[in-house]
């Protein structure tokens, strides 16, 4: 007994020691990076319920059904198991220990049982899967291309000690008298009949061997685990507990120095805008790094990887991590450098951006900001606003960013668009109307019988597709008899690109004199056709006091098809396939009201891509990209063009006129005969309009 | 080695320009920014004051209170300090008014090497570098798309329809730069920062001691015109005879 107590708690004490240390050191890297934003423990019950559902009940990981009921069932294994280790540690003093009040019920003996070959069969599946996506074979299209491999076997390869060295001593136990369940354990009892013809001695030596390996396994599994990938076992329940709610999706954060607001109309000469080295990262974004696990769903799901370009957002998380923990004993050793060594010293050195750096400037400029990598992680790593603030701080500090993004920059600050076109050109759009569209002046209120500010955006009037939508969406509120006007020269673009770029400045210019506007004129209701000037409007611009009721035109006009004050009557005989823009659909969970519209139209066939919803692919536009070359890869929106014409659709639809360009473009690049691509409000229009379908008509 | 650049506000060349009564521009209510051209010679200032130890760098410009925006924009870019010439007298002033004030200010001032653009964006005259030099009694080496300088005199590329020069000046000189010269950097946060606390001087026209009955212009604006409407294009079909059509249309308009 009183080696098996001595050898059980010097084991005990060792793996303690090396683990503790690893947290230890773990714990002061975290607290080497700035404050995190106020707000990461607001809202306790959303809080709780994301714990509930999305660790508890592996909500994310289940999207992905096979390997997700694998973890499930893995996860809740560790948990049951849990209660072996205290029978274990219990046993180690006392031969006949069992768990206080329900240690000897045969159902709890039945559960450690059922959960321990559950974990066995998960790791096969696991192992299976691993064979599977080899990225030997698959390459890049691999989930695990660029993943610890050796590191994830030894993973496999620990829970599988762990597993069979528990039913081993368990078994002993059984033969020894020493097992707490005389019934429901029906594991460890195939165990226990496979031991007893050794005998009672045999049996002895089993139990003792067995119990001191088992917990041997999990102590060495511990100290493995807080030393690789595997540590989100720890990692992965806080980061959830403190992500951005609902999700990190929608508004980017406002800058923060140091912990605090940076006030742009007089800002500090110290300030740090955005991320420029590892420790300028919040702690939360470095427990984002200590929670990736390298699964790849991000990376499968990612535009930019799936079209041969160097961003994978798993990998990107995964240089984050490896680079802080490399500059770890730079960073803890306080202001003496003198004794750290030499490696940590080296990676000190090395930029966080660069050629050569941790990230390479083309991985960093390849996202689109579609959000995809932030929908699919299971423990909730918030990639894109990392994106954005290591990019805020190459254009803000260091004023380094793609050449082609210079004049995007000069027409945003100078014509207060991106074409460059200026102002007083805004209402161009409305020349050939044959209704009226009314325009605020300067300084005038919006009159009170003007529902809707019309937001046009800089698309709506400057490109000759959107121009279209524009026009549709103004005839079929006229024909509603929604009252509603627009800004014409006083609106200036929303500031989406700039910020997505990172020009977190020019952003907060144009987004303030936009607020001044709309404030002056008392507007409380939006309406606008581009997804991302809604979502900045909606959800950016109360980060500087604009808050005002958002709707997007496809919300607004499904509203007044239920309503009755807009009737389809000509049927439009087409097949028609919905792209989600990702400004609208993930951003912003507008799903329905698009789809409503086209299921509204007698005659439409909707057909849906495979990606869709959550999951639409991105045309390639967003976070800038609209504005910039893609020279890397394949192009992204001739890759979500073939998902769309896939489905044998005639016309594609979508709702931003960003998606409408990059698929309009894929389909001419693809040379669809007889495939037209427009928004949403197109196909309505023609079936309002009592006119039998004009083929140049609004589909155009 | 003290360079000096100078620079113009200018109207927002994609604003909606309004005139005031006397029929010069309302610089009050039209957007204004410093001159995209300047800009170029901005940036050629700050690439040889980063290679030049001890440069200095200076911007000047003349015009009404609000070209002090302009300033900070250079300064903002980088460079040290700048001066405004400012003076209710120097409203309507013309090219050659203009060059005798810059002149003026420059000899004040000081300098080894003088800066501009190829022309102001919005009178795009381009004869003020020109007239600038000549009244200084320097070189003028005009329309330069590279330049380089060893502290005692500056070289020079310029390209022209016929050929590529290379010109050598000795300092002091002033060089116009082309919108060819290289990338105009943003400035970064920093840089911004510290604009806000670089020192500008204003100099008034007393302060030059010219006499405010030596400002004005050789010309007189009879009225002011907004352009008529574009007119919509020509349409040509095919129909076997677009290409002859097409000559007609170009040379007609004097483009053949």
């Amino acid at each position: 007994m009183a080696v098996r107590v001595i050898l059980g708690l010097l084991l005990t004490v060792v793996a303690s020691g090396l683990a503790g240390r690893r947290l230890l050191m773990l714990y002061r890297l975290g607290r080497a990076g700035q404050p995190a934003e106020p707000g990461r423990t607001r809202g306790v019950a959303a809080r709780v319920r994301a714990e509930l559902t999305e660790v508890l009940g592996q909500r994310k990981l289940l999207k992905w059904t096979v390997p997700g009921t694998a973890h499930l069932l893995t996860f809740w294994g560790f948990l049951i198991l849990g209660l072996t280790l205290i029978e274990g540690y219990g046993a180690l003093v006392d031969r006949d220990f069992h768990l206080p009040w329900i240690g000897t019920q045969p159902w709890l003996g039945f559960l450690e049982d059922l959960f321990a070959v559950a974990v066995l069969l998960a790791v096969l599946v696991f192992a299976a899967i691993r064979l599977r996506h080899l990225p030997a074979r698959e390459g890049t299209r691999s989930r695990f291309f660029g993943s610890h491999l050796g590191g994830a076997w030894l993973i496999l390869f620990m829970i599988f000690n762990v597993v069979w060295t528990l039913l081993l001593y368990r078994g002993a136990q059984i033969n020894t008298g020493n097992f707490p369940y005389a019934d429901g354990a029906f594991a460890s009892e195939v165990v226990a009949r496979v031991l007893a013809p050794l005998g009672t001695t045999a049996n002895d030596v089993i139990e003792t061997a067995g119990l001191l390996l088992a917990l041997g396994v999990v102590l060495t599994f511990l100290v493995i685990v807080v030393h690789s990938k595997h540590l989100h076992i720890f990692t992965a329940a806080p980061n959830v507990a403190f992500s951005r709610r609902p999700r990190a999706l929608g508004a980017l954060q406002p800058v923060r120095s140091g912990g605090k607001l940076v006030d742009f109309d007089d800002p500090g000469e110290d300030d740090v805008i955005g991320r420029g080295a590892i420790e300028d990262f919040t702690w939360k974004g470095m427990l984002d790094f200590a929670s990736c696990t390298e699964c790849g769903r991000c990376q499968s799901q990612c535009p930019a990887w799936n079209t041969g370009k160097p961003l994978s957002p798993k990998l990107l998380i995964m240089s984050l991590r490896d680079h802080a923990l490399a500059k770890a004993p730079y960073l803890l050793a306080g202001d003496d450098h003198a004794g750290v060594d030499a490696l940590a010293a080296a990676e000190a050195q090395r930029p966080l951006v660069a050629e050569g750096g941790v990230i390479t400037p083309d991985v960093l400029w390849s996202c689109t900001t579609c959000g995809a990598c932030v929908e699919q992680c299971p423990v909730d790593i918030e990639h894109v606003d990392h994106i954005v603030d290591m990019r805020r701080y190459q254009v803000v500090m260091e004023a380094s960013f793609p050449r082609e993004a210079a004049v995007l920059l000069r027409n945003l600050e100078h014509a207060g668009d991106p074409w460059g076109r200026g102002a007083a050109n805004r209402l161009d759009w409305t020349a050939k109307l044959d209704f009226p569209v009314r325009v605020l002046g300067d300084g005038e209120a919006l009159p009170d019988d003007a529902e809707y500010l019309f937001w046009v955006g800089c698309a709506g009037a400057f490109d000759e597709r959107a121009v279209r939508t524009s026009q549709a969406v103004a005839e079929l509120l006229h024909t509603a008899g929604v009252g509603y006007a627009v800004l014409g020269s006083g609106e200036t673009c929303t500031g989406d690109p700039a910020r997505r770029l990172g020009n977190e400045l020019l952003f907060q210019e144009l987004a303030r004199q936009n607020v001044a506007t709309l404030t002056a004129a008392g507007v409380r209701k939006i309406v606008t056709t581009c997804a991302h000037c809604f979502n900045s409007l909606a959800n950016e611009y109360p980060q500087l006091g604009g808050t005002f009721e958002v709707v997007h035109h496809t919300q607004l006009l499904s509203r007044l098809l239920a309503e009755g004050r807009l009737t389809p009557v000509t049927p439009v005989q087409a097949t028609v396939t919905y792209h989600d823009p990702c400004y609208l659909g993930r951003h912003n969970r507008i799903f329905a009201p698009p789809r409503d519209i086209l299921g509204s139209v007698a005659g439409v066939r909707l057909t849906e891509p495979d990606r869709t919803r959550e999951r639409s692919f991105c045309c390639g536009a967003g976070g800038a990209r609209m504005w910039l070359e893609e020279p890397l890869g394949t192009r992204i929106n001739e890759a979500r063009t073939d998902e769309l014409l896939a489905t044998g659709a005639d016309v594609v639809a979508a709702a931003c006129p960003y998606c409408i360009d990059m698929l309009a473009d894929g389909v001419a690049q693809r040379a669809a005969e007889g495939v037209t691509v427009t928004d949403v409000a197109g196909v309505l229009l023609r079936s309002v309009r009592a006119i039998p379908d004009d083929p140049e008509g609004a589909t155009r | 080695m003290k360079i000096v650049v100078l620079v113009k506000y200018v109207p927002e060349p994609t604003a909606t320009w309004s005139f005031a009564d006397d029929h010069t521009l309302d610089r009050q209510n039209v957007e204004g920014r410093l001159s995209e051209l300047d800009e170029y010679a901005v940036e050629q200032a700050l690439r040889i004051a980063e290679t030049v130890p001890g440069a200095h760098v200076r911007y000047l410009t003349m015009g009404p209170a609000r070209a002090a925006d302009g300033l900070r924009k250079a300064l903002a870019m980088g460079g040290d300090d700048a001066v405004h010439v400012l003076d209710d007298a120097l409203h309507g002033a013309d090219a050659v008014a203009t060059s005798l004030v810059l002149a003026t200010a420059l000899r004040q001032a000081g300098f080894d090497l003088v800066l501009c653009g190829m022309a102001s964006t919005d009178a795009e005259m381009s004869v003020v570098p020109a007239m600038v030099a000549d009244r200084l009694g320097v070189p003028a080496v005009t329309l330069a798309a590279e330049l380089s300088t060893d502290g005692s005199a500056v070289t020079a590329r310029r390209d022209t329809d016929v050929a590529t020069e290379e010109l050598t000046a000795p300092l002091p000189a002033l060089l116009s730069i082309t919108d060819r010269s290289g990338d105009v950097r943003l400035p970064s946060f920093r840089n911004i920062v510290a604009a806000k606390k670089k020192p500008v001087v204003t100099w008034s026209l007393a302060d030059l001691g010219i006499a405010p009955e030596r400002i004005g212009a050789a010309t007189v604006v009879r009225a002011v015109r907004p352009r008529p409407a574009r007119e919509a294009g020509t349409v040509i079909t095919d129909e076997g005879d677009a290409a002859v059509q097409l000559a007609d249309f170009l040379a007609a308009n004097k483009l053949l």
